[in-house]
């Protein structure tokens, strides 16, 4: 099996606390992948160390077997909505069209070709009609959305978006879903940090249980379970979780 | 004489257009001082409201305050350097740069240090390197420049005594903003709104951060002479606020800052030679130009508030 | 030396400066923890058109600059401060401007409109103008006693204040809408605070001047917050780092003075940049040096744990190979093998290696040593698979780094935990835990 996303024994550090631990998982491609975990379980840390936003303190992350610098342009990166001042002085279609940045090289300009993908990717998320909207006046649904936009613009093989569903309305859910599983049937890979366990088996194929540790990952069916499930959002086991911080604490070199 | 010698503040800008007319008709006349100032001025606060902007956006207004103060250790090492090494000017253009150049890298790479490597806040950071680079500035301006007049006037500028020669720094500067805003303007955009966005498409932010810096620096120094270190912020944060109020396209936004500021110098010169002519008080000029920039953005906050209020009564009726 | 605190010229500068760095720096904590250090900045900046337009009020009445009624300008300093804070908050709630923008514009803006006053003072009032461009220096050399009782009064109020309100001013410094909850007047306690804040850095100003204010109370708050985690504490050695910089600064300045001073110039450095560069310089050793937080320190304890790590799994691997040449232990430690020579001599130095033949072996110590590590390493092993779920091909490189990290209170958990076991999951034996 070709992994898309291949960890080793990452281990990330946050100051002096871990979050994330000996995480190590290989995934296929063409899935809808959830990332499902508690409050500060290391999943968004997970996509910036994949990134090369984050630096670990051991261990690799890899897509397609490759590091991120020669991969970049497959990857779309949907950041969590609040990492971004939405009144920034900027129109709906002038943020799509920025999916297409990283392809133009240092001195390139937006060429008509990439203002006609731009606009076309906001007809499919449904925000045809606000492409010179100030984004300021978006509701959450709807930037949300042109985030999404943005994604499609890059036309990546591989999603990674961090929580998309935070403050979004069920109808543009359920459309972003739809859009989603499209994109799948293409072969595309999504990976989805997601927050609402009762839509986790509608959703996904794999969901990967993050806290920390990587406490089980696969298919929805076998591993959405109980037993995982009470172990993810359950208390740490304490003898770990004082190891894994005195271990964060002496690589740090505070103890 | 100065031809507006007379003027009141309304009568002086008919002076000024009738003078524009004649200028054009090719009636070669010597500027005055005013139109000097503004001239000056003008190109300023052009420089100024063309990076701008990016600082508000980038939140590095207080880190561009940091770097107007330290500007006076550049200035005073390059000067230094220039006697000691080539016996060159003290105040000539290169060592100007040069100075503008050492104080960006020396506060951008303190900083950085302060908050990366030794994790300390970053409002702290800030606050110790300008601080401390000042003091040391000052110090070696005491012992070793003492016939070079650093003090006050690098302070707050002297905007009532300026040459058309002072003209050349600040023009300088919108040339070189001007071109690299031009020519990188698809990068700066990206990693003042989206800097993970523009991390993972592999723009390198840093590289841009320190141009950005290396900019304001240059920037600062051209604003010097006129204006001063302190009041040159005014410029770079004031117009940029005010443009903000009604225009909301960063494209816009970079032509339409420039244009309030200008529009803010031109009121300053006129508001200060009416209080001279009409009240008979000589004010400081860039201070005047500085208050304008206030006034201008509590006049324009209050009618975009009543804007909305008459709109929400005409939808209700 | 002694003459500094008594000589009457010497002894308002040196009581001066002391006393009123004693109140910034106690006062700099409040911003320090709050993260708005830079708010000290900006409200120095803003205080000078009040300055101005108070000197102005006087000098309709007094035509000549008097010592004793600049105190009274101090009022006019403190309402245009006060009226720039309003401003900043204003800026930030209902202007939706970023908090560093809105800084800058107050910063600027009222210092502009302070230039303008005070290039009208200029031409009316020449001897009132130099007492305002004092300010913006600060020229601690032309302190008089006055000065010294007006900052001790400060001083001892601002320290009998912070005592008085300290259960309230931790609650509030930690959690302000929390405190708040509990009944605790956080607002009032907020405003008194900041305007002893005000206070404090427009009395301030008058030392080391506008410009360099926000270094007396920043510089020593940072120093002091390396050393400790209490609260209290962190007050005390800031007051003591903000006195002892004032005075060493001081010192330093008329020292300087006169050591560069000829017959025909005098020559005079001024106090305010020396103090600053001396709580600036003891900011950063302490950042470097503070027993805990010091990055040297932090360095230094990396070091000499992956210096551990390697010792340890020299003793590993000895214990599993019986003898060995530092050739082979190479492939264990990726640098140079010089070091790897001094890394080995410091371990038969203490007793845990011999040579013998050209070769390594473990002692007796040495061999219970390396018994010990590999029993945390497996007893690991075992807790990641029974009690983790790990698959157990997986476990072998964690427990590698975690071997080296586990206390003897953590192994004896694991112990009780996991009932004493003698087998890891790949099916060898588990050390005893060794006797003393």
């Amino acid at each position: 099996m070709d992994a898309i996303f291949h960890a080793e024994e990452l281990n990330v550090n946050y100051e002096r606390t871990p979050v994330l631990w000996d995480v190590s998982f290989s995934i296929p491609k063409g899935l809808l992948v959830g990332i499902v975990g508690p409050n500060g379980a290391g999943k968004s840390s997970l996509l910036k160390a994949a990134l090369g936003l984050v630096k670990p303190l051991s261990g690799k992350i890899e897509f397609l077997q490759q590091p991120i610098s020669r991969v970049r342009q497959k990857i779309a990166y949907v950041p969590q909505r609040q990492s971004v001042d939405w009144d920034f002085p900027i129109t709906a279609l002038q943020v799509v069209l920025m999916g297409r940045y990283g392809k133009m090289g240092w001195f390139g300009r937006p060429r008509r070709a990439d203002r006609e993908a731009a606009k076309k990717a906001l007809e499919v998320v449904g925000m045809a009609s606000y492409a010179d909207r100030q984004i300021s006046e978006l509701s959450g649904g709807q930037q949300q959305r042109l985030f999404l936009a943005r994604a499609f613009v890059q036309n990546p093989d591989i999603f990674l978006m961090d929580e998309p569903f935070t403050g979004v309305d069920l109808t543009t859910e359920k459309e972003i879903i739809e859009l989603l599983k499209k994109q799948k049937q293409e072969g595309k890979t999504i990976f989805i940090v997601h927050h609402d366990l009762p839509t986790v088996e509608e959703y996904f194929d794999w969901v990967m249980l993050l806290n920390t540790r990587l406490i089980a990952y696969g298919p929805t069916s076998e591993i959405f379970q109980a037993a995982n499930l009470a172990k993810t959002f359950g208390k740490m086991p304490t003898v770990f979780d004082e190891a894994a911080s005195l271990c964060a604490k002496k690589m740090s070199g505070y103890l | 004489m100065t031809p507006y010698w007379d003027c009141n503040f309304f009568t002086f800008f008919i002076v000024m257009i009738q003078r524009a007319f004649f200028f054009l008709t090719g009636h070669a006349e010597a500027l005055a001082s005013d139109e000097i100032q503004i001239g000056v001025l003008s190109a300023v606060a052009i420089s100024c409201g063309m990076i701008g902007p990016f600082l508000v956006l980038n939140r590095m207004t207080m880190l561009a305050n940091s770097l107007s103060h330290t500007i006076l250790l550049g200035i005073s090492l390059a000067a230094l350097a220039a006697g000691l090494l080539w016996g060159g000017e003290w105040f000539d253009i290169t060592t100007l740069l040069a100075g503008s150049f050492i104080a960006a890298l020396l506060t951008a790479f303190c900083t950085e240090t302060l908050t990366r490597f030794f994790r300390l806040q970053e409002d702290a950071s800030i606050g110790l390197v300008f601080t401390g680079l000042f003091a040391l500035g000052i110090t070696i301006v005491t012992l070793y420049l003492r016939d070079v007049h650093l003090g006050v006037e690098a302070v707050m500028g002297n905007a009532d005594a300026l040459q058309l020669s002072d003209i050349r720094l600040p023009a300088l500067l919108i040339g070189i903003n001007g071109v690299i805003l031009f020519v990188f303007f698809k990068q700066f955009q990206l990693a003042s709104f989206d800097r993970s966005l523009a991390q993972t498409l592999g723009i390198p932010v840093g590289v841009f951060r320190y141009l950005l810096l290396f900019l304001t620096a240059a920037t600062c120094i051209g604003a010097f002479r006129a204006v001063g270190v302190i009041l040159v912020l005014s410029l770079l944060t004031g117009p940029y606020l005010i443009a903000r109020l009604f225009c909301c396209r960063l494209t816009a936004l970079l032509v339409w800052t420039p244009v309030v500021g200008v529009a803010s110098v031109c009121i300053g010169v006129a508001l200060s030679r009416h209080l001279l002519n009409v009240h008979g008080l000589a004010l400081s000029t860039g201070g005047i130009v500085t208050g304008t920039i206030a006034l201008i953005y509590i006049f324009v906050k209050i009618i975009f508030h009543f804007r909305k209020k008459w709109q929400r009564a005409l939808f209700s009726v | 030396m002694i003459d500094y605190f008594i000589d009457p010229i010497l002894r308002a500068p040196t009581w001066g400066c002391m006393l009123m760095c004693l109140s910034s720096s106690l006062m700099g904590v409040i911003v320090f923890l709050r993260k708005k250090s830079l708010l000290s900045e900006s409200l120095s900046h803003a205080s000078y058109p009040g300055v101005v337009l108070g000197v102005a009020f006087l000098a309709s009445f007094f035509p000549f600059a008097e010592e004793w009624a600049f105190l009274v300008v101090l009022i006019g300093a403190f309402g245009s401060s006060l009226l720039g804070l309003y401003g900043i908050e204003w800026l930030e709630k209902k202007g939706k401007v970023f908090p560093d923008a809105a800084l800058s514009f107050i910063l600027s803006v009222f210092f502009g409109v302070g230039i303008v006053a005070a290039s009208a003072l200029q031409g009316s009032h020449p001897s009132w103008f130099k007492q305002v461009q004092m300010l913006i220096f600060g020229q601690a050399a032309t302190m008089t006693d006055i000065h010294i009782v007006i900052y001790g009064f400060l001083a001892c109020f601002i320290v009998l204040f912070l005592i008085a309100v300290y259960r309230p001013l931790q609650a509030v410094l930690f959690d302000a809408g929390y405190a708040h909850s509990l009944g605790i007047r956080a607002t009032w306690l907020e405003r008194s605070l900041f305007s002893l804040l005000l206070i404090s850095i427009i009395v301030g100003m008058r030392s080391v001047g506008v410009i360099l204010m926000s270094g007396m109370l920043i510089a020593p708050a940072v120093a002091a917050r390396q050393y400790t985690n209490r609260l209290p504490i962190v007050f005390f050695l800031s007051g003591l780092f903000g006195v002892g910089s004032a005075l060493i600064g001081h010192i330093l300045s008329v020292e300087g003075s006169l050591h560069w001073s000829t017959p025909e110039s005098r020559f005079s450095l001024p106090t305010g940049p020396f103090i600053v560069l001396v709580s600036t310089a003891w900011a950063l050793f302490s950042l470097c040096f503070a027993p805990k937080r010091g990055v040297v320190f932090r360095l230094a304890r990396i070091f000499a744990f992956r210096l551990r790590c390697l010792q340890e799994n020299i003793l590993k691997y000895l214990w599993k190979k019986k003898s060995s040449s530092s050739k082979d232990l190479h492939s264990l430690h990726r640098s140079s093998l010089f070091s790897l020579h001094w890394v080995l001599r410091r371990m038969v130095r203490h007793g845990w290696l011999q040579k013998k033949c050209g070769s390594y072996e473990l002692t007796g110590d040495g061999y219970q040593k390396a018994a010990q590590v590999v029993r945390l390493h497996r007893l690991w092993e075992v807790y990641l698979t029974h009690s983790l779920g790990r698959e157990v091909e997986r476990v072998h490189k964690n427990a590698e780094e975690m071997e080296h990290i586990l206390t003897p209170d953590l192994e004896q958990r694991l112990t009780l935990l996991l009932a004493n076991p003698k087998k890891d999951p790949h099916h060898q034996p588990i050390p005893d835990k060794y006797s003393l």
